[in-house]
């Protein structure tokens, strides 16, 4: 069943977006990947996943490999419905601006 | 830090804005998890020497070749692993659709061949088998990766 439409600031940061639509596709996915995608400064990125991590949509796992400590970050359950409702929120401003295109312009 | 929901917090023009930085990670995602160049091949050789090898007709060095093969197939999936550095569910519909015939397209290559080798004294034929099974896997990963894109840009 798609996600009710529901608009959400914490997601709508262009970058906590970024990396919520990154995560949304994944299970999960290293801290360095996720900044590669952004390409943004560590510092960023962990400014935006502690916001996440704060709203309870992001969850944060640390493991240790090879002695060195592995940051990996997943969606939590209500991250992951914030942001399907915040994309279709998007759509459906997107789309009600398209609806009323083809309303007044001729074909 | 909710709203109502209301869609009156963003212009159209922001919320286009928006989607497009979705699809562009989206993007970045997809051309990540994509195997780099010697990866498919390197399955491909691994498949066709396993089945190549049959024309040594020994039965020892088979089951050898089996261990060797499954222990090089893991390797080489944990290398891409380690390199694209995110977990996530490879297997669904379609990407399933596509092992369970390059299974069945290898495992018809090897019966035939030992059908006509092995019970017709047809010579060369595991060489050949081989020779095709390495394409096939090349193709059929290369197939997968087109699946796997696509998945991600529309997930």
């Amino acid at each position: 069943m798609p996600a009710p439409a529901q608009f959400d600031e914490v997601v709508h940061a262009p970058n906590r977006l970024q990396i919520c639509a990154l995560l949304a596709a994944v299970d999960s996915a290293e801290f360095a990947t996720v900044r590669d995608g952004l390409g943004v400064a560590d510092s960023v990125l962990s400014k935006h996943v502690r916001v996440l991590h704060e709203a309870g949509y992001v969850a944060v796992h640390k493991a240790t490999f090879a002695a060195r400590v592995r940051t990996s970050l997943s969606l939590t359950a209500a991250g992951r419905a914030a942001y399907e409702g915040h994309v279709a929120a998007l759509r459906a401003i997107v789309g009600a601006t398209a609806g009323q295109l083809e309303a007044v312009e001729p074909t | 830090m909710e709203s109502d929901g209301t869609s009156a917090e963003i212009s159209p023009d922001e919320a286009t804005g928006a989607i497009a930085l979705i699809d562009g990670s989206r993007s970045w995602l997809a051309s990540r998890v994509i195997a780099p160049g010697w990866y498919h091949p390197a399955f491909g050789l691994l498949a066709g020497g396993l089945i190549a090898e049959g024309e040594a007709r020994s039965w020892a060095l088979f089951a050898w070749s089996v261990v060797g093969y499954t222990i090089a197939c893991g390797a080489l999936a944990w290398v891409n692993q380690r390199r694209v550095r995110l977990q996530m569910n490879y297997w669904f519909l379609r990407t399933r659709l596509i092992f369970a015939a390059q299974i069945l397209t290898l495992g018809l290559l090897a019966a035939t061949a030992c059908w006509l080798d092995l019970g017709h004294g047809v010579r060369g034929l595991f060489l050949a088998a081989g020779a095709l099974a390495a394409v096939a896997t090349v193709a059929f990963g290369r197939w997968t990766d087109r699946a796997l894109r696509a998945h991600l840009r529309t997930a």
